[in-house]
């Protein structure tokens, strides 16, 4: 706007200056020409009159003379004065116009001076007029008797008054008519500049005011349309702008909703599937791939059968009829995938119905969650159970048959009764074992067991101990015992510690070849004692040997299979080691035999006996 | 004389039922699995099969199984002793024919009752097919 404002600025002045250029070159024009005028006719009379004589020129006492009739008949305007003058430069006679004094300048009285021009200054200098005269000889009946002068004013810059009223014609609708235009056209501009500013103002997102009226009718419609048309277009900008930001907002709330959902459904535990009227699938989380073998993105957008082939599966997640059966249904499937892994999966499926209409289902939703681990456990416990009822049930199942027997053969059958007796004994042995290993281990993981330590004399209670579980077996093994007769009092519960080593023996007979040495030994260093059983049966494989203290592990050796077990007897052996705070450790070569080896800390053993005491 | 055959891996049940059977007139034989069982099956043909569940090498449900898609002439009963009390764990034995639980602990008199009941019948009219 600032920059509009000088250009017009600038614009006026230039007009000026070129109004001012025009008049000056015209007034010098009409100068020159008129300065030009006057040396020439100066010359040319002067010439005529220099032709004339003496006397013709110089009038008698009371005559006119030529130069008055010379006056009279100049047409010139700037005609100032004539005269003659003698050699001496006195004056004759002469003509001047009013105002005018003769100025004084003598002439060179050479020959070739006499016919010349100059400018004269008027005598009074006050006056500031400058005279171009013209001078030639006049003769005498051909005797040089003096010179004729002819002046004339030199035209100056200034104005003469005469001239006035022309220069007034010329300037009035100069000075009238540029304003004038002016300010018409700034009027007119005015309402465009406001337009432009107002653009300029939209431009930097300003309000629009009401545009100014502008003067004329077809521009005050134009305008009012612009005005009008610019209002709306703000208005529209401004809704445009409020819905924008509406909507950038309700964007932003709901990709931060989405992702919170989606951030859920990715770090659900189990797989998560939506399966939609079409019977495709329309979203999986991530985990479908560990669980099916098959990447979310693969499952898009298919059909079941399209990305599974497990008979198991397809059917439980193909619904002929959308509309059918709402009920949520669980199943569990073993599932053996690519890898050679099997699982057991479990799948939830439940109707998906519109929020607010419960009557219209979109699909289903299926959560798949991997069950294998519960699913072992469950297995490994019911067989556990089994394995416990048949140990508990096959001596109860003896006794029965033995005393039943005995009602009826015992009566007469001394050498049968007495055998009976034995077995009797024996079963209610096994049968007592068995109920402790079992309560033993049951109350260790409830946390029941407190170990009731007493100093306890280690030779004595391994070599009770191995008497007791050999007594009888003669007949299959070699037993070997070899315990140093002075060995520490150690502090220990000798009941739980007795079914510690009871189960390393019972093994060690259980699974050695018929004949084969089972041995015990024991030996002590400074800080510790160490319990060593041996056998020299089937041995345990190298994979068996990392998993045989796990609860209810059964190795699938034929040889050790061919023997009752359940998969306890390790387990709770070196839990009852570790109670206190021992260890029990296995070497085993297969077919060659095991060595079991429990290690007591004898320092842990005399801290704690401080701590008792 | 009719004969008998009894699977268990527990010496002192096969001592028991031995005797007790030989008393009231069978001739009995014995084996220690179900694979000895199998075997002995194929050379003398039993009229009854007593095994037990839970043996080394074959077990009895494996037996059963395996005589019922290996004999389909099969003449003889088989009584088995189990355990379990549990209906599941006698799915198993769903599809095959003349197959009898017997519940640990087992009554002698019980089983004799049982065994001289079926060949009564099987003399009179009923055949097992």
């Amino acid at each position: 706007m600032q920059i509009n404002q000088r250009f017009g600025l600038t614009m006026i002045i230039a007009t000026l200056l070129v109004m001012v250029a025009t008049v000056y070159i015209l007034f010098d024009y009409q100068r020159g020409n008129r300065e030009e005028l006057a040396r020439a006719q100066g010359l040319e009379l002067a010439r005529l009159l220099s032709g004339m004589s003496w006397n013709e020129l110089v009038p008698q006492a009371g005559k006119k003379g030529l130069l008055a009739v010379l006056k009279q008949g100049q047409s010139n305007p700037d005609f100032a004065y004539g005269a003659v003058v003698d050699i001496d430069g006195r004056v004759a006679t002469e003509v001047t116009r009013s105002g005018v004094i003769l100025p004084t300048g003598d002439i060179v009285n050479e020959p070739t001076g006499w016919l010349g021009q100059r400018v004269l200054p008027a005598n009074d200098t006050e006056a500031r007029v400058e005279f171009i005269e013209t001078h030639a000889p006049v003769f005498d009946e051909g005797v040089h008797k003096g010179f004729i002068r002819l002046g004339y004013l030199r035209p100056g810059l200034g104005f003469s008054y005469s001239e006035m009223p022309f220069l007034a014609t010329v300037m009035l609708p100069i000075f009238l008519l540029v304003p004038f235009f002016y300010f018409m056209l700034r009027r007119e501009i005015k309402p465009l500049k406001d337009i432009s500013q107002r653009f300029e103002e939209l431009a930097d997102q300003g309000g629009l005011d009401q545009i100014a009226t502008p003067p004329s009718q077809a521009l005050n419609d134009f305008m009012e349309q612009v005005s009008g048309y610019i209002d709306a277009t703000q208005t529209k900008l401004e809704v445009l702008n409020q819905e924008h930001e509406d909507l950038t907002m309700s964007s932003k709330l709901l990709t931060y909703k989405s992702n919170r959902v989606e951030a859920i459904l990715q770090n659900f535990p189990d797989a998560v599937m939506v399966i939609d009227e079409a019977g495709e699938v329309s979203y999986a989380n991530g985990k479908s791939e560990r669980l099916l073998g098959v990447d979310a993105s693969a499952l898009l957008g298919k059909k079941t059968r399209e990305w599974c082939n497990n008979p198991e599966i397809v059917p439980l997640l193909t619904f002929s009829d959308v509309k059918s059966n709402l009920q949520a249904n669980q199943d569990t499937v073993q599932v053996r995938l690519d890898d050679n892994s099997e699982k057991s999966l479990q799948f939830s499926v439940y109707p998906l119905f519109m929020p607010n209409n419960e009557s219209k289902i979109l699909g289903r939703l299926v959560v798949i969650r991997d069950v294998s681990e519960s699913h072992l456990m469950r297995q490994r416990q019911t067989e556990f159970i089994s394995h416990i009822s048949h140990e508990l049930k096959t001596p109860l199942n003896v006794l029965s048959m033995y005393s039943e027997s005995l009602l009826t053969e015992g009566a007469d059958n001394e050498e049968y009764r007495i055998e009976a007796v034995n077995v009797i004994h024996d079963e209610v042995e096994r049968l007592s074992t068995l109920i402790n290993n079992l309560l033993a281990i049951n109350q260790y993981e409830l946390g029941g067991v407190v170990a009731q330590r007493k100093h306890v004399r280690m030779h004595e209670f391994l070599e009770d101990t191995f008497t007791n579980i050999s007594k009888g077996k003669q007949e299959c093994c070699e037993f070997e015992l070899e315990i140093p007769r002075e060995m520490s009092m150690v502090y220990i519960d000798k009941d739980l510690f007795r079914i510690a080593v009871n189960n390393l023996l019972t093994n060690a007979i259980k699974y050695s070849k018929p004949g084969g040495k089972v041995s015990m030994s024991a030996s002590e260093t400074e800080d510790s004692i160490e319990i060593a059983v041996s056998d020299e049966g089937y041995g345990i494989a190298e994979n068996d040997q990392k998993q045989i203290f796990n609860k209810f592990f059964r190795s699938t050796d034929d040889n050790i299979r061919q023997q009752t077990g359940h998969g306890l007897g390790l387990s709770l052996a070196r839990q009852i080691v570790r109670m206190h705070h021992g260890d029990l450790t296995c070497s085993s070569e297969l077919g060659k035999g095991s060595r079991f080896v429990i290690r007591l800390e004898k320092i842990s053993t005399q801290i704690m006996d401080a701590v008792a005491s | 004389m009719n004969k008998i055959l009894i699977a268990d891996d527990e010496p002192h049940v096969l001592r028991v039922l031995k005797l007790s059977l030989e008393k009231e007139g069978y001739a009995v034989e014995t084996s220690n699995n179900g694979k000895e069982a199998l075997a002995r099956l194929e050379q003398s043909h039993p009229d009854i099969l007593i095994t037990d569940i839970q043996m080394p090498l074959m077990t009895g449900e494996e037996l059963c199984k395996h005589i019922n898609a290996h004999m389909p002439e099969r003449k003889f009963l088989i009584f088995v002793l189990t355990s379990r009390t549990e209906i599941e764990h006698r799915e198993w034995s769903r599809d095959i024919q003349n197959l009898l639980f017997l519940e640990k602990p087992v009554s002698i008199r019980n089983l004799l009752d049982k065994i001289d009941g079926y060949f009564a019948q099987a003399t009179d009219s009923w055949k097992v097919s």
